[in-house]
């Protein structure tokens, strides 16, 4: 499973979490990436793949006055995202413009356009409706789902509503339903919690322990991943809440991100602490099923979901993004701020049935 | 070459022969399939033109071709020539034979005719001498048939005079075959002139018959005459005409009261299978007992045989009967089945049954009772390999359900080893007593055995097959990794009722190894010795116990098992640190006093773990030298100094330059493999568990954020743990540098990175260590 590094690399100066397609980008195909450090000036890097597919050229340096937890590009303007950010004791979050770049690299000022400081609790993430245009904002911190409105033009936010998890729930992250524009699963210490957004009422639960991470699938309606600290990766049918369709064993030490690829069917990444990024393949759909739950073969005969694990990383992987625009490319990046982008196309052919 | 010289000169005789057959042949056009004039091969059709041929011969070969050609073409024409001569010599000769053969016959033809004239007058006056001795006799032998016949009348009149006294005699003496036989014959006559001349004759003969009547049927329904005699009787009383339709149907009824005594009962094979276990006394009744079925088995069969006789439109009812007590036996023997029967019992059950069989087939071919009860047989015996299976799968999860049970009392020293000891026995002792089980099937040379003798191998080893499969499921739904939706639903609940022990989970993973080198090659070598292959099921299906198979899904299944133990084992560590993390803010952290308690608690959990190992896995093979006789603390204090140093500067600097000094640091250290492959030995498992939970530390760390108090905290846990941790892992190089990752981590999450003084660490650190040795006086 080895194969030499395919990878295109980029190297940030600090030590980085989260990166993030930029999916209203048509033209190119760019990631947006922001810097954990504690004690420097914390930077963005907005990435871009050359055309020819063999660099990452920075397209854009900005400084960023924080440590970036978290950082989600805004699915219908390029120019628009959100970072959650931590002073160290305190935490923000807020709504980034990047200033009009006229080829010049002189570091300018991002544009702040909202602050979404109702929190007053450790945030965890800012949730975009993946899906397309849509004013709506969520952002969820230690025990409370705030629901803001955008108003880009007069750089407002104003909230909209806001639900407490009830006690003793800790929420730890989220993700919003691409299918549902009224749907948010919300992931805490001991399960996932689906929230509707009209009444900001609970509507349904998956109990399960340490779920570090949750990532709806793109083409699935109905089809939850998550990740989980020991147990691997879980799929979900949302409508079978009680058990999962599908088990992956994950990774060695934590998986901690896992997402679903936006094009290929059941082509899942994840991520772990061990340092490896895994690709996988576990379509959901019921005649596959139906295939390969043949009982009377053993089951070392199954063929390994695991197409390829890539562990060219130094330190634990916490940001994974596949590449809307090309959805067989994906950045990883990991806690020594090396972003490496790979192209998932040799191991597509073979199984996905995508030429 | 032989060949090749051959295939021309056949090509030869053939064209030869085609030649002469279509000169002979009466129309030409029935010649051979026509061939395109245009080729070479043209010459032997009558369409031959020699012109084209010759041209075409000209353009295609050239001259060493054609000379050759030439040559053959000349040979051939003389061959042809000398076989022509021959024929039209043939011919003339066989003309001249003819000639010759005809002249004889007409010499001999002449003087016949003259003869033949004489030999019809002859004839003729025979013949009129004939009819004159015929019509003379005539008369007299008229007379004598007159004669004759009024002699026979009067006979027979005289006859059915007598025929009431006769038939009185015959009642006197029971000579009952004898009266019906004159009463048959005479009642034609009764029938005839009865009313008439014979009226007192036929009046007193039918009295008589309907006392032989009574007496008959009188006999056939007394159980006391022989069966013999009934059937006489029986076939008497059909030729008198009386209605025998009702009597088998009686007769039958209570034949099949009769056969509900034969049936076996299943009390008596219970008897049976106490026997062995109670030699002395089980076994005289039993024998006694089994005599006397016998007994009555040939009674029923000797029933049959008569019934047969008396009653030819029976057997349809009587084939019904016997097979029914067959399907009764097998219903029995079915349901010793389902109960824990030993083969050997079995074995007698299906010996009587097949003795019963084989009787009632000598009386009752047309039953096919021998390949019903095969058939019969075959399942019952398909049933008890799958119910003995079953068995021994219960016996061995029993045994491992126990671990839980005991190892919660914990009244044993070391509950696991006792388990695996035990679970070991069970699988090992229960397989070779179920394949020495299954040899007695073999060994039998009962007939009914001797034909299933294949399937009965094949049986056991798809037994097998099916069993480890088995096990394989029952280990993962014991281990409660499989949320088994599927089978065995009760025993689902008990295992999730409960949580599942982690010392479980080690113990199965064990016994998973253990059936992968031991078990499955000591079945396969036994299977091998006394069951030779079965080949009933066909080769296109592949053997049916496919050792390596099993061996490989063991093997994995004991990896599988294993990581699970470890996994368990973290998720503990887990829960236990990110309680530590989570509760204070570390933000406001007050400055460290001690060591935190949770390091406690993770050493007490990495005891536990290394007491569970130590009891069930063996000793990894290159093992390190430990430092034992050191005393730690001087050790700590030293790597202690050197660690400050490498803070204490990074500390000067930058944080910038120091978070390039660690990837600088990283490039050059060697890259340290955290997540080697985990193996089977106590080293590799502990270290593994103690490599994960400080990776999870690491984790932990990097998501906080800290002051300088909780830095310094973090700095003393980790130097604390550091010498425990030594003395139980065997890579020390991957624990250090977890060890100081994870104070990396703390200072890179640090607001302000500084330290503890070396002497304040150390104090603290001698501190918790004289209390740590207080609370756990050090175990050898």
């Amino acid at each position: 499973m080895q194969g030499g590094s395919s990878g295109i690399g980029y190297g940030l100066k600090y030590q980085a979490r989260c990166i993030s397609d930029v999916k209203a980008d048509t033209d190119h195909t760019s990631f947006l990436t922001g810097t954990l450090s504690l004690r420097e000036e914390n930077e963005v890097h907005l990435i871009r793949l050359s055309s020819g597919g063999t660099e990452l050229i920075c397209e854009g340096l900005f400084s960023h006055p924080n440590e970036i937890w978290d950082l989600a590009s805004c699915p219908f303007d390029q120019r628009i995202f959100s970072t959650v950010f931590s002073t160290g004791e305190s935490y923000g979050a807020a709504i980034w413009q990047i200033p009009e770049l006229y080829g010049q690299l002189n570091s300018p000022q991002l544009e702040r356009i909202a602050s979404l400081d109702a929190h007053a609790r450790k945030i965890n993430c800012v949730l975009w409706w993946p899906s397309g245009r849509h004013d709506k904002l969520i952002s969820i911190d230690d025990e409370n789902l705030f629901l803001w409105t955008l108003d880009c033009s007069k750089k407002t936010a104003q909230v909209q509503s806001k639900q407490s998890s009830g006690m003793l729930h800790y929420l730890s992250g989220g993700a919003w339903d691409p299918h549902d524009i009224n749907a948010v699963a919300t992931t805490c210490e001991s399960s996932v919690q689906f929230w509707d957004l009209r009444t900001m009422k609970k509507t349904n639960a998956v109990e399960r322990a340490h779920i570090r991470n949750a990532n709806y699938d793109m083409k699935n309606n109905h089809i939850l991943v998550t990740a989980e600290d020991e147990s691997g990766i879980h799929i979900w049918d949302l409508r079978k809440p009680k058990s999962p369709v599908k088990e992956l064993p994950g990774h060695t030490h934590w998986t901690w991100a896992v997402s679903c690829n936006p094009e290929y069917d059941g082509l899942i990444l994840s991520a772990g602490t061990d340092s490896t990024v895994n690709l996988w393949l576990a379509p959901t759909s019921a005649e596959e099923e139906a295939t390969s739950e043949s009982i009377a073969e053993p089951p070392a005969q199954h063929a390994d979901p695991l197409l390829n694990s890539y562990s060219d990383y130094e330190d634990s992987v916490y940001g994974l993004a596949w590449s809307s625009r090309e959805p067989w490319m994906f950045a990883s990046l990991s806690y020594d701020g090396r972003v490496v982008v790979e192209s998932v196309r040799p191991f597509l052919s073979r199984r996905v049935g995508v030429s | 070459m032989g060949a090749e010289d051959n295939v021309p000169l056949d090509d030869k005789a053939r064209r030869m022969r085609d030649l002469l057959s279509s000169f002979y042949a009466p129309d030409p056009s029935t010649n051979n399939a026509p061939s395109n004039p245009g080729t070479l091969d043209a010459i032997n059709t009558s369409s031959f033109d020699a012109d084209q041929y010759m041209n075409l011969l000209m353009q295609k070969s050239n001259l060493d071709e054609l000379l050759q050609r030439h040559v053959e073409m000349a040979a051939e024409i003389k061959n042809i020539d000398t076989d022509l001569q021959m024929l039209v010599y043939e011919n003339y000769s066989k003309f001249i034979s003819a000639t010759d053969a005809i002249k004889r016959m007409k010499s001999n033809i002449v003087g016949m005719e003259a003869n033949m004239e004489e030999l019809l007058d002859k004839i003729m006056s025979v013949q009129s001498k004939s009819d004159g001795v015929n019509t003379s006799l005539f008369e007299k032998r008229e007379n004598i048939e007159k004669l004759h016949r009024t002699r026979n009348l009067l006979r027979k009149v005289q006859f059915i005079y007598d025929l009431p006294t006769r038939l009185g005699k015959c009642i006197e003496s029971e000579a009952y075959v004898d009266a019906v036989k004159f009463y048959t014959g005479a009642l034609p006559i009764f029938k005839a002139y009865g009313d008439s001349s014979f009226q007192d004759c036929k009046q007193a003969s039918e009295e008589a018959i309907s006392i032989i009547v009574k007496n008959l049927q009188g006999k056939l329904f007394s159980d006391s005459e022989s069966i013999q005699a009934r059937a006489e009787a029986a076939v008497l009383l059909k030729q008198l005409d009386f209605p025998v339709d009702s009597l088998p149907v009686k007769l039958l009824e209570k034949l099949e009261q009769s056969l509900g005594d034969l049936q076996l009962k299943t009390d008596d094979i219970e008897n049976a299978s106490m026997e062995p276990n109670d030699p002395k006394l089980g076994k005289v009744p039993d024998s006694v007992h089994i005599m006397a079925h016998e007994g009555s088995i040939r009674g029923f069969a000797e029933a049959i045989s008569a019934y047969r006789v008396i009653f030819p439109d029976s057997e349809g009812h009587l084939i019904k009967l016997a097979q029914d007590l067959v399907v009764k036996h097998f219903e029995t023997v079915e349901q010793c089945v389902k109960g824990r029967i030993s083969c050997a019992n079995l074995l007698v059950v299906l010996r009587t049954i097949w003795t019963d069989v084989l009787l009632m087939d000598e009386v009752l071919s047309e039953a096919v009772l021998p390949e019903f009860s095969l058939e019969a047989a075959q399942n019952a015996l398909k049933q008890h390999v799958a119910s003995t299976f079953n068995y021994l799968l219960h016996d061995i999860s029993d045994v491992l359900l126990r671990v839980n049970v005991s190892s919660k009392e914990a009244a044993e020293e070391n509950p696991l080893q006792v388990a695996l000891e035990a679970s070991k026995k069970a699988l090992l002792q229960g397989s070779m007593d179920v394949l020495l089980d299954f040899r007695q099937l073999l060994d039998d040379d009962l007939g009914l055995l001797v034909q299933l003798r294949d399937f009965v191998s094949d049986w056991v080893q798809e037994g097998f097959q099916d069993f480890f499969r088995a096990l394989y499921d029952r280990f993962f739904l014991l281990s409660g990794r499989k949320s088994s939706s599927s089978q065995d639903q009760g025993l689902t609940a008990g295992a999730h009722g409960e949580k599942v022990l982690a010392g479980l989970v080690l113990v199965l993973s064990q016994l998973s190894v253990f059936i992968e080198q031991t078990a499955i090659p000591r079945i396969t070598e036994e299977i091998a010795a006394s069951f030779p292959g079965g080949g009933a099921r066909g080769y296109e299906n592949g053997p049916a116990f496919v050792p390596g198979v099993m061996c490989r899904i063991f093997r994995s299944a004991g990896e599988r098992l294993l990581h699970h133990y470890i996994n368990m084992r973290t998720q503990k560590v887990s829960t236990l640190l990110r309680k530590r993390f989570t509760t204070p803010n570390w933000v406001k952290h007050k400055e460290p006093r001690e060591v935190h308690m949770s390091v406690d608690l993770f050493l007490q959990e990495l005891k536990e773990t290394a007491s569970d190992v130590k009891q069930i896995l063996p000793q990894g093979l290159e093992r390190k030298h430990r430092r034992t006789d050191s005393n730690g603390s001087t050790a700590s204090s030293r790597s202690n100094q050197l660690r400050d140093d490498k803070t204490n500067r990074s500390n000067t600097h930058r944080a910038r330059s120091q978070l390039l000094e660690t990837h600088l640091a990283k490039l050059f250290k060697q890259k340290v493999e955290i997540f080697t492959k985990v193996e089977h030995t106590q080293e590799s498992v502990v270290t593994t568990t103690v490599k994960l939970c400080l990776k999870s530390l690491q984790e932990f760390v990097r998501l906080r954020t800290f002051n300088r108090s909780g830095f310094q905290q973090i700095q003393l846990d980790i130097q604390f743990l550091r010498t425990p941790l030594k003395e139980t892992v065997e890579d020390e190089a991957a624990l250090d540098f977890l060890l100081d990752e994870v104070i990396v981590a703390a200072s890179e999450r640090c607001l302000d990175p500084i330290p503890l003084e070396p002497p304040i660490l150390d104090r603290l650190i001698q501190a918790k260590l004289a209390k740590w040795n207080e609370k756990n006086p050090i175990t050898p």
